[in-house]
């Protein structure tokens, strides 16, 4: 535009009618307005005063244009405006609201020009606005529909991330997070839950919400008069347009709306089936959201809502497929499980413990099994707390009457299912649970429980033949083991020992024996039959009767034992036993031995080394393809000759080569050479296997005639006393000793030990003590010394008591005290 | 299941092998068996003193006893000191001759506390 306003053209047309400029100036399209630099308007066109209500002469010369604006316009005329009109000399559309006589705002478009006077100075300035009321109309519809266009594209990209996400999601759990996201994302929803139906129990339950504060999630029968309810009954989405609104339908809802200001709510049934008809579809939970404020939902988005239904419907669907798979899965390998881990354990209590541990946690929260075998019923239970014990005795003893599980039902005060456990057609108790809460499925729940009850009752019965059989044979060998042995003798002394492996194993087939064959001649055996439990058992009772039968007939041990070969082939269990046998001519300490792929006995002469009889070997009895000749071997042994025969669980282990054993074995032997028999087979027993063994150990240990001269050593254990006292007792009956004398000698060399324990070795529990006795024809001498530490003149009463009963037992008694302490003692015998 | 014979020492809780109780007319009588030594004294003596703490009269009768040390007769010394601060009547019946009675001889136990028969130790001490 030019200072003259006219248009820029290089010739004016001419118009077909005149146009007069006034009329031009007043009623053109536009509104012109001419103000001083100042702003003040000095000429306004009719257009303006038109649009804006103004008369010209409320304007001329009393307002700015600048007055006109609203205050938002005002800043900007200030800041934009004034600024570049008076760099450029003109602006262009540049948009205000000019507020109108009547408060109205008209947008407008404001073109200006500013005429400078020659000097430069500013003269005028002409503004030509545009009224731009419908543009701005047309910018705002633009704006909306790229807003909901927006809005459009986020919640279908919000929805198909939801499918996406319902599509992995493959528990009901899952399936119920990613939906119950959903309203937050696509809507803008405030909050939202989800409930799913549950057909086995006839009710509705909550399951998630992203607001737990708000609502009632109490689980509600699927009649119930609730919103939730009643939407999934009809199957069709619901929504709740005010509090109004709900007081009229669902007044369940009022409550909580108003307390969490919600004014919408939308319940959407989560549905599967055919879209096209009604009758197929099945609803498998409700979403409901809600909005605080009013918020209507288009029909576009309420198409979306329902998508989203069925969708997530769809996804519960197949989870719960899903579910069901992977819980049938679940339960067949529990059940697997079980049936292994009770095949783990042999015994009674064990199992039944076992069946209890594999219930709780896992599928109840509390079990309780009873069995109703033997004299007191076995009870074991696991988890808590423990149900109504009146309703459980109720409850259990119809289950035991009936045989019948009871399972436990809705509303059930008990809230305990309890099976019986049968095998045989016999009931052998029960089952009690309650099952965990997560435990859903009842149909299929039952069926599980009811397996879970065979398989525990079979294997528990299984448990109770082995525990009956087990009794049995131990008793047999009980019986066998502890018979008589002969003794009183004073030629010779047996000790045995015998302990069952750890680990509750069945019991095994070693054994031992000593008999006299006559008055002189004196049999020892320890045996091992193949195999375990009763027919061991008594395979061994077999063996051992037939020993004994053939010792009286048979002329040294290479014929007995081809008197076992021949007994074998009839007795077929006792094939490949091993046997030791060893006779013994009490007169004149000759004997005779024979091993049939047993172990060899180990014999300790009062002097020297430990010695493996490795003579008289061949194959176990019965073997077809080993060495049958059967040999023996005679040897005469010095009278304190100690013979040891043993079987294999005292030196094989699976961690050491069998050499080893052989050879701690020696040593340990070695070691104990002089301490007391009595207890001496435990003791071995204790340091080579501990207690923690793995098979049966069988020993015999026999002394040989009367030592001249007793030598033992033992422990500074009071314990160790009274065994110390039997060899001495023993020893001094053998030699013939009057039992005034024998009981002084007692005395003394006890209380000679008891010092050393009390006072050498008060602070030393390792301390060794040795006693040596010797008899002659007069008298008896006992020397008792330790190397414990000596501490002075005797202040205890108790042992100054010990003392004069060692003075007053004895006729001489020396105390030596340069090395420890040595008491030597003498008390004449008796002269009849 | 574990079998000795002859074997190791009996574990403490098998006390009834050296002492078992019962009453002899109106008095407590305790019977003492074995070989009362040093390693069982002890034991045996706590049980007893627990059982006769309200008997009236006391017979311990020592007839099978095969051993007897001084810690049996500290024990014995013990029991029948305490009984008679309590104004207790009491009798030790032990055989004319045997372990026990040469280990109390030896130590000059009280004489008038021994009798060697149950029946005149129960008379004597009116029960």
């Amino acid at each position: 535009m030019s200072d003259s306003g006219g248009p820029d053209v290089t010739q004016d047309l001419r118009p077909p009618w005149d146009e007069d400029p006034d009329d031009l100036y007043e009623h053109a399209p536009c509104g012109y307005l001419t103000t001083l630099p100042d702003g003040t308007i000095v000429r306004v066109n009719q257009t303006f005063l038109s649009w804006t209500g103004y008369t010209r002469g409320e304007l001329v010369g009393h307002r700015r244009f600048r007055d006109l604006l609203t205050s938002g316009g005002q800043i900007y005329h200030e800041t934009h405006y004034a600024p570049l009109l008076s760099m450029q000399d003109e602006v262009h559309e540049l948009a205000f609201d000019v507020v109108c006589s009547d408060g109205r705002h008209l947008p407008t478009l404001v073109n200006s020009v500013l005429s400078r006077a020659a000097t430069g100075q500013p003269r005028a300035v002409r503004t030509t606005v545009f009224n731009a009321t419908d543009r701005r109309q047309y910018e705002k519809e633009l704006l909306l529909a790229r807003q909901i266009a927006e809005a459009s594209e986020r919640r279908v990209r919000v929805l198909q991330q939801i499918v996406a996400d319902l599509a992995a999601a493959p528990t009901e759990a899952e399936v119920a997070e990613a939906v119950v996201r959903a309203p937050e994302s696509a809507f803008g929803a405030a909050s939202s839950s989800i409930y799913l139906v549950d057909d086995e129990r006839d009710v509705i339950y909550a399951v998630a919400s992203t607001d737990p504060t708000t609502g009632n999630w109490d689980d509600m029968p699927r009649s119930s008069d609730r919103a939730v309810a009643r939407v999934a009954d009809r199957g069709d989405l619901h929504v709740v347009n005010s509090v109004t609104d709900a007081r009229e339908h669902f007044p369940d809802l009022v409550d909580s709306m108003r307390r969490s200001g919600r004014t919408t709510v939308v319940l959407l049934p989560l549905t599967t089936g055919p879209t096209d008809e009604q009758a197929g579809i099945q609803t498998l939970g409700v979403l409901a959201f809600s909005f605080k404020g009013d918020r209507p939902l288009t029909d576009g988005e309420l198409r979306v809502v329902r998508l989203l239904g069925q969708q997530a419907g769809q996804a519960l669907d197949r989870a719960r497929l899903y579910d069901e798979l992977r819980r049938r899965e679940e339960r067949s390998k529990f059940l697997a499980e079980t049936t292994r881990s009770l095949d783990e354990l042999h015994r009674l209590l064990p199992r039944t413990r076992r069946v209890v541990d594999r219930v709780v946690p896992e599928i109840a929260d509390w079990a309780e099994l009873r069995l109703h075998v033997g004299t007191t019923p076995v009870v074991e239970d696991a988890g808590g707390p423990r149900p109504d014990e009146e309703l459980l005795t109720q409850r259990l003893g119809k289950v035991a009457a009936s045989g019948e599980p009871v399972f436990a039902v809705d509303g059930d005060q008990l809230d305990c299912s309890v099976l019986p456990l049968t095998a045989r057609g016999l009931v052998l108790g029960t089952l009690a649970l309650r099952m965990a809460p997560d435990r859903r499925g009842a149909a299929a729940e039952r069926a599980f429980l009811i397996e879970l009850a065979d398989r525990a009752g079979l294997a528990l019965e299984n448990a109770r033949l082995y525990e009956q059989e087990r009794q049995i044979a131990r008793t047999l060998q009980r019986s066998l083991l502890a018979g008589d042995l002969p003794s009183g003798d004073t030629r010779f002394a047996v000790e045995t020992h015998y302990q069952a492996a750890a680990h509750d194993l069945e019991v095994g087939g070693d054994w031992f024996d000593a008999f006299l064959i006559t008055r002189d001649k004196l049999a020892v055996v320890v045996g091992d039959v193949v195999g375990r439990g009763i027919e061991a058992a008594t395979t061994m009772g077999q063996l051992r009767s037939a020993v004994r039968a053939l010792a009286s007939n048979a002329t040294g041990p290479a014929r007995l034992i081809e008197g076992l070969d021949r007994f074998v082939e009839r007795v077929e269990s006792a094939r490949m036993a091993t046997v030791a046998y060893v006779e013994i001519d009490l007169t004149g300490g000759e004997v005779a031995y024979s091993c049939a792929g047993h172990l060899p006995p180990l014999l300790q002469e009062p002097a020297g080394s430990p010695e493996y009889l490795m003579q008289g070997r061949s194959a176990p009895l019965g073997s077809k393809a080993g060495n049958r000749v059967r040999t023996e071997h005679r040897r005469r042994l010095p009278a304190g000759s100690r013979l040891l025969l043993y079987t294999d669980g005292l030196i094989e282990r699976r961690t050491r080569p069998i050499d080893k054993g052989f050879e701690l074995l020696a040593r340990e032997y070695a070691r104990r050479r002089d301490a007391p028999l009595q207890g001496l087979a435990a003791t071995l027993a204790d340091s080579l296997v501990g207690r923690d063994h793995s098979d049966d150990v069988c020993m015999l240990c026999l002394t040989l005639g009367t030592e001249e001269r007793i030598e033992r050593t033992i422990g500074a254990d009071r314990m160790q006393i009274a065994l110390l006292r039997a060899d001495l007792r023993a020893w001094l009956v053998a030699h013939e000793v009057e039992p005034g004398c024998r009981d002084a000698v007692l005395l003394a060399c006890s209380e000679a030990v008891a010092n050393a324990i009390e006072h050498g070795y008060r602070d030393d529990p390792f301390g060794m003590i040795d006693v040596v006795a010797t008899v002659t024809t007069d008298a008896v001498e006992v020397r008792v010394s330790d190397r414990g530490t000596w501490r002075g003149a005797v202040s205890d009463v108790a042992r100054g008591r010990g003392l004069q009963l060692i003075r007053e037992s004895m006729d001489q008694v020396l105390f030596d005290r340069s090395d420890g302490t040595t008491v030597t003692m003498r008390r004449a015998r008796e002269v009849e | 299941m574990e079998f000795t014979r002859g074997g190791r020492p009996v574990p403490m809780g098998r006390l009834d092998r050296w002492v078992t109780f019962s009453t002899f007319g109106d008095a407590e009588l305790v019977s003492l068996t074995g070989e009362i030594d040093l390693a069982n004294a002890p034991e045996i003596g706590k049980a007893i003193v627990e059982r006769i703490e309200t008997a009236g009269k006391v017979l311990i009768d020592l007839t099978t006893v095969s051993f007897l040390d001084s810690a049996g007769v500290r024990l014995l010394d013990a029991l029948v000191g305490d009984l008679d601060d309590h104004g207790k009547p009491t009798r030790l019946v032990v055989g004319k001759t045997g372990a026990a009675r040469m280990t109390l001889q030896l130590c000059a136990f009280r004489e008038d506390v021994l009798a060697t028969d149950l029946d005149r130790a129960a008379a004597e001490i009116g029960s």
